[in-house]
């Protein structure tokens, strides 16, 4: 069983001796050098990284926990990170690490790190930094999605980026500055940009909450904002993104993700509109291909979610995945997404790398889960789509000012795995008096497909266009997980995340844009029915399942399988205008499901809580037969599960640790395992 | 659940007081608080006023209709009332209150919170009355949220 092999530490350091030593004496030759975990791998029981690997797979070979034994899991410790920060934070969303026995996270609202021993949760060292007014002003605040591991067989360091936007690289056996790293430890990721933050390092609008990612002696740092559906200036600071030496500290290249003058991709902002843009970074995670050599940046909209006659033009990078050459920066290729990004699709999620064979013919690919719930896949040495991605007509729109792309790309395979249009055939139909109220909730928004366009709001309608997908439906940052064995990918989705792209002209003193987003109707629409919002009676408008979810084979382009994932809702189970009906399990929308693979289950928790008469209030973490679908166990957590789960083993026994937080409970670290002399 | 599974939980959380009252259903809890969002907590004019507060303060990352953005949970519909329900209003106010705006926190004073936690609770679809709801704790200590309307008492 491979949780037996899980090496004890001495054991791992002296294995790190020996590939430390080798990758030191070939450092500098591509071909060979050692990973950034540097022996710590998955496959001997770690997690070295924040998605298990630097190649975003969330998969582990780990099988001690089974379908079996799953519902039989008990608490090991739990963690709590209240005192982390200068109050309880409720919004949890880092999954830790573990190398050497040791878990690495951050927590708490001022993004402290932490390592705890492995086995019973002791805090073993806090690392803390207090930011002020520059934390304080940060646009991506609390504890951040984590952090990552290097080591070159000698020293151990843990890297992150504070909310303030600077990189520290700790001792991971102290947690002290690693003083040889930057200034002290610390690289201002404000400065040395190519670009003058504005307006000054304090208030200057740029962070990341994302985990740094680190191959080849390289660490990559993404860039985000604050929510851009309703921004103050079309003009904003850029998310350019850097490669640092993981060493010293210097920066090693930056790539313009909004092109500069004179560099391919500029003209593809109309009217010099690339010189006042911003955004277009990237808040989600970063892959690394260690072994190619190759770094891939899913890449966010430009300023103005929802409006972008300010930027008219294809607007690249934006929504573009863009591959570059991890020790230069350099772009190898990219494919643009969506073109002139109005429906902040982004790209959320890390994109994952799998290994596949598709006609016979092995592919190295890159697949990315988007919000608007489609797969693209790539080869990604070439970029060259693995099945054809046509350029199809799409609507254009009628907002003053806007420009619109002609066609939108849409991939030929595989299938959509969640929804991502609107129409009446898709509003709820339990009884004829629920699908009537929600047929006249629908009536006042335009409905149509994906890429339905924004609308200016009229109080008399459309008040905006419904649509499912746009910020916060599909997939979102916790992305994915690849089964290497199979070639399968697993994703959670939401298919009830409605949003509406109404557009209003602001007021000069909240914004110079000429369009954001907004209302021309007060908000609490429920119209008398009962339900507020985009609900009838409680109920969203639209059919369940609300989230699921997915197996997509990767060799062939399939959906294997897909099922509703997460309990039906207490305000859908306990409705009064169902009673009688048999509603079967709906799912939960929500964000914030990660899955993780192993070598049996696909692992992920409920983003809401729910109250049954069969158990206490709580959220389920389940597990799925990663064959089938079937579900095969599942435990019950205090809150939703805000976080991709990880998963290791050490002293011959697997844990799970999963993130709790969310609606009054605050942040939690919950790691799992088998009752003693259970099941070996 | 199987019994098995479920005390191993329990007392692997060790939380008796986490569950405690909580058991089988909400009742247990709501039963001791005086009042549910269905009791007309809030009045129409204070949900206009927290209308205001919420499109100048808290829709930029929440949305205009309460959807959420990517970072940002949506204030209303089954994900917001799930995780809430079963909870008081004091619970909501005080996570407001404590958290937001989350560039800015504690900018907002009590009456400004509940302004738009009456805002909140008319976009849900709760029901206005003629009183307003008040920024006393205590007051808002026992009104239960509850995502589904209650059964009238036999």
């Amino acid at each position: 069983m491979l949780a037996c092999l899980s090496p004890r530490r001495s054991i791992a350091l002296l294995a790190l001796v020996l590939v430390g030593s080798s990758a030191t004496a070939q450092s500098g030759n591509p071909k060979t050098a050692a990973p950034a975990s540097n022996g710590f791998t998955t496959a001997r029981g770690e997690w070295p990284s924040y998605t298990g690997d630097a190649r975003g797979s969330r998969y582990s070979p780990l099988d001690q926990i089974s379908g079996a034994n799953f519902s039989s899991l008990e608490v090991a410790w739990r963690f709590k990170t209240d005192s982390l920060g200068p109050r309880p934070e409720f919004k949890l969303e880092s999954t830790p690490l573990m190398v050497g026995g040791t878990i690495y996270t951050t927590g708490g609202t001022g993004r402290a790190v932490v390592a705890l021993d492995a086995v019973t949760g002791a805090l073993k060292w806090t690392h803390k930094e207090d930011e002020g007014p520059r934390g304080a002003a940060a646009p991506r605040q609390l504890s951040g999605r984590g952090l990552a591991y290097w080591t070159d067989g000698r020293e151990e360091r843990i890297l992150y980026v504070t909310p303030g936007y600077r990189l520290l690289a700790l001792d991971a056996k102290t947690g002290n500055l690693v003083s040889s790293f930057g200034t002290s430890g610390a690289v201002d990721l404000k400065t040395d940009i190519d670009q003058e933050i504005l307006p000054d390092l304090t208030t200057g609008e740029i962070g990341y909450q994302g985990a740094p990612v680190v191959g080849r002696d390289v660490v990559v740092i993404g860039a985000a904002f604050r929510e851009g559906t309703a921004p103050k200036s079309f003009k904003n600071n850029k998310g350019y993104i850097r490669g640092f030496d993981v060493r010293t500290g210097k920066r090693l290249w930056t790539f313009h993700t909004i092109p500069k003058k004179g560099e391919p991709g500029y003209e593809t902002w109309l009217n010099g509109s690339a010189e006042p843009a911003g955004n277009t970074g990237v808040w989600s995670q970063v892959t690394i291909d260690e072994d190619l050599g190759l770094v891939y940046l899913p890449v966010e909209s430009p300023t103005g979610d929802y409006y972008g006659g300010h930027r008219p033009g294809n607007d690249l990078y934006g929504e573009s995945l863009v591959c570059l050459d991890l020790k230069t920066g350099a772009k190898k290729w990219h494919y643009q997404l969506v073109h002139h990004p109005i429906w902040d699709f982004d790209i959320p999620a890390a994109p994952v790398l799998g290994d596949i064979t598709v006609d016979g013919r092995a592919i190295k690919a890159v697949a990315v889960p988007t919000k608007q719930g489609i797969l693209y896949v790539f080869d990604r040495v070439t970029g060259k789509p693995v099945w054809p991605i046509e350029e199809k007509p799409v609507e254009k729109g009628e907002v003053p000012g806007e420009w619109y792309s002609p066609t939108q790309p849409m991939p030929t395979k595989p299938a959509a795995y969640a929804k991502n249009g609107t129409s009446i055939d898709d509003l709820i139909d339990f009884t004829p008096e629920l699908r009537a109220q929600a047929v006249q909730v629908a009536s006042r928004y335009k409905l149509g497909p994906i890429f339905t366009p924004p609308v200016v709001s009229k109080a008399d309608g459309p008040l905006a266009t419904l649509a499912r997908g746009p910020t916060n439906g599909g997939s979102n940052w916790p992305g994915g997980a690849f089964d290497p064995e199979t070639h399968t990918f697993y994703v959670a989705s939401s298919n009830a995340a409605a949003v509406v792209l109404g557009l209003v002209q602001p007021s000069k003193d909240r914004s110079d844009m000429d369009w954001v987003a907004g209302s021309a109707a007060p908000a609490g629409r429920g119209g008398g029915l009962g339900g507020g919002g985009l609900a009838v009676q409680g109920l969203s408008i639209f059919k369940p399942p609300y989230g699921t979810i997915t197996a997509i084979n990767l060799d062939k382009g399939e959906i294997a399988w897909q099922v509703p994932h997460g309990e039906t809702p207490d305000a859908v189970r306990n409705n009064e205008a169902l009673k009688g009906l048999n509603i079967p399990r709906t799912g939960q929308a929500g964000f914030t499901v990660g899955t993780l693979v192993t070598k049996t289950l696909v692992i992920a928790g409920d983003p809401q809580v729910t109250t049954l008469t069969t158990r206490p209030r709580g959220a389920m973490l389940r597990a799925y037969d990663k064959k089938s679908g079937a579900e095969v166990g599942s435990v019950l957590l205090p809150a939703p599960i805000s976080a991709s789960p990880m998963t290791y083993s050490v002293g011959g026994k697997q844990y799970i640790i999963v993130a709790v937080s969310g609606g009054p409970y605050s942040g939690e670290f919950v790691a799992l395992r088998l009752p003693s002399g259970g099941p070996q | 659940m199987t019994r098995r599974i479920r005390v191993a939980i329990l007392t692997s959380f060790g939380a008796v007081a986490f569950f405690a009252g909580r058991t089988g259903s909400l009742n247990a809890r709501e039963s001791v608080l005086a009042k549910t969002v269905w009791d007309s907590v809030y009045s129409v004019a204070q949900a206009a006023r927290g209308e205001t507060a919420y499109a100048k303060g808290c829709a930029r990352c929440h949305g205009a209709a309460l959807t959420g953005g990517d970072q940002s949970p949506p204030l209303a519909g089954s994900a917001f009332l799930g995780n809430w329900n079963g909870q008081s209003l004091v619970d909501l106010q005080q996570r407001i209150k404590t958290t937001m705006p989350s560039d800015s926190i504690g900018i907002y004073d009590a009456k400004f919170v509940t302004d738009v936690v009456a805002f909140m609770l008319k976009a849900n679809g709760f029901p206005a009355g003629d009183a307003e709801l008040s920024n006393d704790d205590a007051t808002l200590k026992d009104i239960a949220i509850r995502a589904s309307r209650p059964a009238p008492p036999n």
